[in-house]
């Protein structure tokens, strides 16, 4: 795996007051990376330090192996959270201005906004002033100012607060288009189930710490605790007289007439195949597979466990 | 350089289609033509429209005269001798405040009369001695020569000749032209102020409504703030160039129209002044003359227009700067758009001392305070306007560029001060200014 960005040691400060304490973080080339942690938790001021908005007081930023320099803004791409436009311009003249600031040319400027706009069937909006568009429609043209310079590293940070589900959905399948590209993806953001969605790997941002690293899958898996989904046709009531001891019904969800799905965990010395065997004679099984804590529920878990809060 | 360039003419762009540059384009350059216009006519005051009677017996003049362009002076001719006395009681000659003597000699002697009711004031005098010589000048080409009149008025050079007081040979009493540098040292002031708001106001716009986080991402601060001056600047600049223009068109005008017999030196020929002119003594003329228009005199004649508009721009830029950097640094560090204006009042309050620093040197030219005033740079670009229009004592000459290089030069260094602050302040929100804090950013290069 090719190294895109390393982060050792980043450490800043405002005011006496820690906002990023010693973060590492490596991105591969071609992931998508989410950087996931709760408001206030320094996520912002990483971002901001691999821009080179801020510098940070310890550490070192790499890209592609090199010291990042400023040479090297010209190839990242960066949606802000706090994203503004400037309500009088014109889509295209912005877009002109924010291309030509990354050194585009004119004509390569002009070719990636045709692009886009088709691309997003927005094609009308190009002499549209921006106090002229809704809110969702503004974002949509900061998404295109932040990828017109075809960036290899494109830094979001929450990329979908502010867009309707449709939205969510456009941008998405835009970052999955880019990543099959090879382009590399930093995502912050509250959107677990976007993070689920399309982050290979996470790092969780706790009190300016890093607390937690690694693939999606990997990290669900390794907070599973042992509870498996069961979906049938019946009545649960004969499933639940059906279980042995060794097995506990922990919730349920009616999802239509006798149509159930039942959250069942297991007692020691049992297992999944011991408890298909015992539903398999009461209800009619549709599916049944394994529960793996939502990136919600291990987010939670672990900004409010207390022993990873000092 | 390049980056701070683009944001320059993105600036410049937003700032010269905005409504109200358009609209302080044009009225800001009306109103100091109205203001000069008043002054013009303040100097006329008193000036009555006159009705003279042109006895003309002999019909030297062919009852023919020079029209009076300002409509101020009504001529009528007759064509036989009328008795002063008559002229004086006569109801029909009531209606006339002059009578015109031009008797059968007057083409050899090239003297004439006016009679008049009320004494006149140099400006009718000039103007009737204008119009008499102007038509006799015709009658004599016609009559003497083989020239035509076109020829003649092309090879009459009219001299304009410079009365000084041997005490004052370089008319420094004459105040008015310290008014002159006063004028454009407030200009500048005017427009720091102006454009050091816009600064304030724009930066703190791009901060509230977050897009300088995305700049960011591509600029440095330093090259997004040196734009963002730079772009206002030039706007400035494009403004004073408009007022420039019109007011220059503007006086052109009014020369060419409202005040043309005033300013053509022809109308000056002492040598055959009227007979009231003439028993003055020279200095006594001149003063008139001064007292007939100082303000006209001033404009169209004393003003050294391509000296004072160099050393504006050579101050303005530098004063901008200086200013703009103070205006900048505010708009970067303030919490919200409130908080940066409230922190204008001290700035203000500088460029008013600024103001009333020039004023001072304008009263007191000869005051040890006026060598201070010019090297601090908050009062230099005013007061060197001043002292140049004022003119510099032999010798002293050097303090204009040494004052211009310490502007720069402080300018500068405000620019790395200012620097700071804004790569400190710009992507702080929501906070209240503190001067600790303020230290506190300085420190942190």
């Amino acid at each position: 795996m090719i190294s895109m960005l390393e982060l050792e040691g980043i450490s800043k400060s405002f005011f006496q007051k820690m906002a990023v304490d010693d973060v590492s973080l490596n991105l591969y080339e071609g992931e998508v990376f989410g950087l996931l942690g709760p408001n206030g938790a320094g996520k912002t001021t990483l971002i901001r330090i691999i821009n080179r908005i801020i510098t940070q007081e310890k550490g070192t930023v790499k890209y592609k192996g090199e010291l990042m320099k400023g040479k090297h803004l010209a190839s990242i791409g960066y949606l802000p959270e706090e994203r503004g436009l400037y309500k009088t311009m014109t889509v295209f003249d912005h877009a002109m201005f924010l291309g030509r600031l990354r050194r585009m040319s004119r004509s390569e400027v002009v070719t990636s906004l045709t692009y886009w706009l088709e691309k997003f069937e927005i094609e009308n909006w190009k002499n549209k002033r921006i106090e002229e568009l809704s809110k969702g429609m503004a974002q949509k043209v900061q998404f295109i100012c932040s990828v017109i310079h075809n960036p290899d590293l494109l830094i979001l940070d929450e990329p979908f607060s502010g867009f309707d589900p449709v939205n969510v959905e456009l941008i998405q399948t835009e970052l999955m288009n880019m990543k099959s590209k090879g382009k590399t993806i930093l995502l912050s953001s509250h959107n677990m189930k976007s993070v689920e969605e399309i982050c290979d790997r996470v790092a969780l941002i706790h009190q300016s710490k890093k607390i937690v690293e690694g693939n999606v899958t990997e990290l669900r898996k390794s907070r599973k605790d042992g509870s498996y989904a069961l979906r049938f046709r019946g009545s649960i009531l004969a499933l639940v007289n059906g279980l042995w001891t060794g097995f506990e019904l922990i919730d349920k969800e009616e999802i239509g007439k006798d149509y159930f799905v039942a959250y069942i965990s297991l007692r020691e010395g049992y297992s999944f195949h011991d408890l298909l065997k015992v539903a398999i004679q009461t209800v009619e099984i549709e599916a049944a597979w394994e529960v793996l804590p939502s990136m919600q529920k291990i987010f939670i878990d672990l900004v409010t466990d207390k022993s990873l809060s000092c | 350089m390049k980056i701070s360039w683009l944001v320059a003419l993105r600036e410049l762009a937003e700032r010269i289609k905005t409504r109200s540059f358009i609209t302080m384009a044009i009225i800001g350059p009306v109103f100091v033509l109205l203001i000069a216009y008043l002054l013009f006519v303040v100097g006329e005051k008193n000036k009555p429209s006159w009705k003279v009677l042109i006895v003309d017996p002999t019909q030297i003049m062919e009852n023919k005269i020079l029209s009076n362009t300002s409509g101020s002076i009504k001529y009528d001719f007759i064509n036989s001798y009328v008795q002063l006395k008559d002229f004086e009681n006569g109801t029909r000659y009531q209606k006339y405040d002059a009578l015109l003597e031009v008797n059968e000699k007057v083409l050899s002697n090239k003297v004439g009369y006016l009679f008049y009711r009320e004494k006149p004031s140099l400006s009718f005098a000039t103007s009737v001695q204008f119009h008499l010589e102007r038509r006799l000048e015709e009658i004599l080409i016609k009559r003497f020569t083989k020239m035509t009149i076109k020829e003649f008025r092309r090879i009459k050079q009219p001299i304009s000749l410079g009365f000084r007081n041997i005490y004052d040979p370089k008319n420094e009493s004459f105040n008015l032209s310290g008014w002159v540098g006063f004028f454009f040292g407030g200009v500048i002031l005017f427009f720091i102020l102006l454009f050091g708001m816009t600064i304030l106001r724009s930066i703190s716009t791009e901060k509230s409504n977050r897009i300088v986080e995305v700049l960011l991402a591509s600029v440095k601060p330093r090259q997004l703030m040196l734009g963002k001056i730079t772009g206002i600047g030039l706007a400035a600049l494009i403004q004073f160039l408009i007022w420039v223009i019109i007011i220059a068109l503007g006086l052109m005008i009014m020369r060419e129209t409202l005040f043309q017999d005033m300013m053509d030196a022809s109308n000056w020929n002492f040598s055959q002044m009227t007979q009231q002119v003439k028993h003055q003594t020279i200095s006594e003329r001149l003063m008139h003359m001064n007292n007939y228009n100082d303000f006209v005199e001033l404009v169209f004649e004393r003003i050294k227009y391509g000296n004072m508009l160099f050393y504006f721009m050579l101050f303005f830029c530098a004063g901008y700067l200086f200013y703009g950097t103070f205006f900048a640094a505010l708009g970067a560090t303030s919490g919200s758009e409130n908080d940066g204006q409230q922190f204008v009042i001290p700035i203000v309050i500088v460029l008013v001392i600024a103001l009333w620093a020039g004023y001072y040197v304008l009263l007191n030219p000869e005051s040890s305070l006026v060598y201070w005033f010019s090297f601090i740079p908050f009062t230099a670009p005013m007061v060197s306007m001043v002292r140049l229009a004022q003119g510099y004592n032999s010798g002293e000459g050097y303090q204009l560029f040494l004052s211009f290089f310490l502007l720069v030069l402080s300018s500068l260094f405000m620019l790395r001060i200012a620097g700071r602050l804004y790569t400190n302040g710009i992507l702080q929100f929501g906070h209240r200014l503190k001067l600790a804090q303020f230290i506190k950013w300085i420190q942190n290069g």
